[in-house]
């Protein structure tokens, strides 16, 4: 427990390295990916930072493990071409859906 | 709306009283929902005002610390900066809390990132670059902010499920449930006057009958 994973590309995983966190996983394919998420949430980390990338990729998986627990905590990032532009942000969604009205983040 | 009535209900006095008794529950639970549902959407306005701006914060500092990192591979070479990354000691400590908003378990984090000197992070100076040393202090800075970020997104998470599926039964409760209750109540009522009355004429008419003879 208490420890922080980072999933990304190389350059992320180097970034968090030298930031002081040791578990970094490069990945290059989504499944990759899909298969250290399961490995590193079955070994009972607490924080585990994935670029947005990966994210989108793994949309319904990450819910599923978010919905649920207050852990593991899966913390999307923006890599290193920044944050993307994406159509719909998870986070705006949520807060109209509960609100019912958009409100400005 | 049509009065919709729970199913195979028999028009009793047994019936009447069970179902009054349901209805009490029903509402003293309704109000006691809303109760949950309105402290819950207060506590959700007092996260939203934290997680304003934050997001944004975490997203500059990452950009910061990427540009830095570029630079330090530029004027090192990628091997070079792998290997410094390796040899980088664990810097975060994160202890994890939970605490309950209304039974919702959210967590808390309580980071001690501390600040560290350059000697600290582990790695030599022969071969390093500046930009490594400035890129190291932002990832630091940004895995702060990125807990921070991510304590309070999981947060807004937790509370919004907890939100719908309270707002759900807050609703099934007003719209359908009391009504339904209501409406038979209503109806067992009307039948069991209804056979007072033709009692009351019956006996009447035997009255009659018995006059007559």
């Amino acid at each position: 427990m208490n420890s922080i994973a980072v999933i990304g590309d190389v350059d992320t995983v180097t970034g968090f390295k030298l930031g002081g966190v040791k578990e970094g996983y490069a990945v290059e394919s989504p499944e990759e990916a899909e298969t250290t998420l399961r490995n590193l949430i079955k070994e009972n980390f607490s924080i585990i930072i994935i670029t947005e990338k990966i994210g989108d990729e793994l949309r319904e998986v990450i819910e599923g493990f978010t919905k649920s627990s207050a852990l593991p905590m899966i913390i999307e990032i923006p890599d290193k071409s920044g944050p993307s532009e994406r159509a719909v942000d998870p986070m705006r969604d949520l807060i109209k859906r509960v609100i019912g009205v958009e409100m400005v983040k | 709306m049509a009065q919709e009535m729970i199913e195979g209900i028999n028009p009793t006095r047994m019936e009447l009283l069970k179902l009054k008794e349901r209805e009490k529950l029903a509402v003293k639970g309704y109000s006691l929902l809303k109760e949950k549902r309105n402290a819950l959407i207060m506590e959700f306005f007092n996260i939203l005002e934290r997680v304003k701006g934050s997001r944004e914060n975490v997203e500059e500092k990452l950009q910061e610390a990427f540009e830095d990192l570029t630079a330090a591979q530029v004027t090192m070479g990628d091997l070079a900066v792998n290997k410094a990354a390796m040899s980088v000691k664990e810097s975060i400590e994160v202890d994890i809390d939970s605490r309950s908003i209304m039974g919702v378990v959210v967590p808390v984090l309580d980071t001690k990132a501390t600040q560290r000197t350059v000697v600290d992070r582990g790695y030599g100076f022969a071969e390093t670059s500046v930009k490594l040393d400035e890129a190291a202090k932002k990832f630091e800075e940004s895995i702060a902010l990125i807990i921070e970020l991510g304590e309070i997104e999981k947060t807004i998470i937790l509370l919004a499920g907890e939100i719908e599926s309270t707002k759900r039964r807050v609703n099934a409760l007003e719209h359908i449930i009391i009504p339904r209750i209501e409406n038979t109540v209503k109806y067992i009522e009307m039948r069991l006057e209804e056979m007072e009355r033709e009692n009351f004429v019956r006996l009447k008419m035997i009255k009659k009958s018995m006059e007559m003879e």
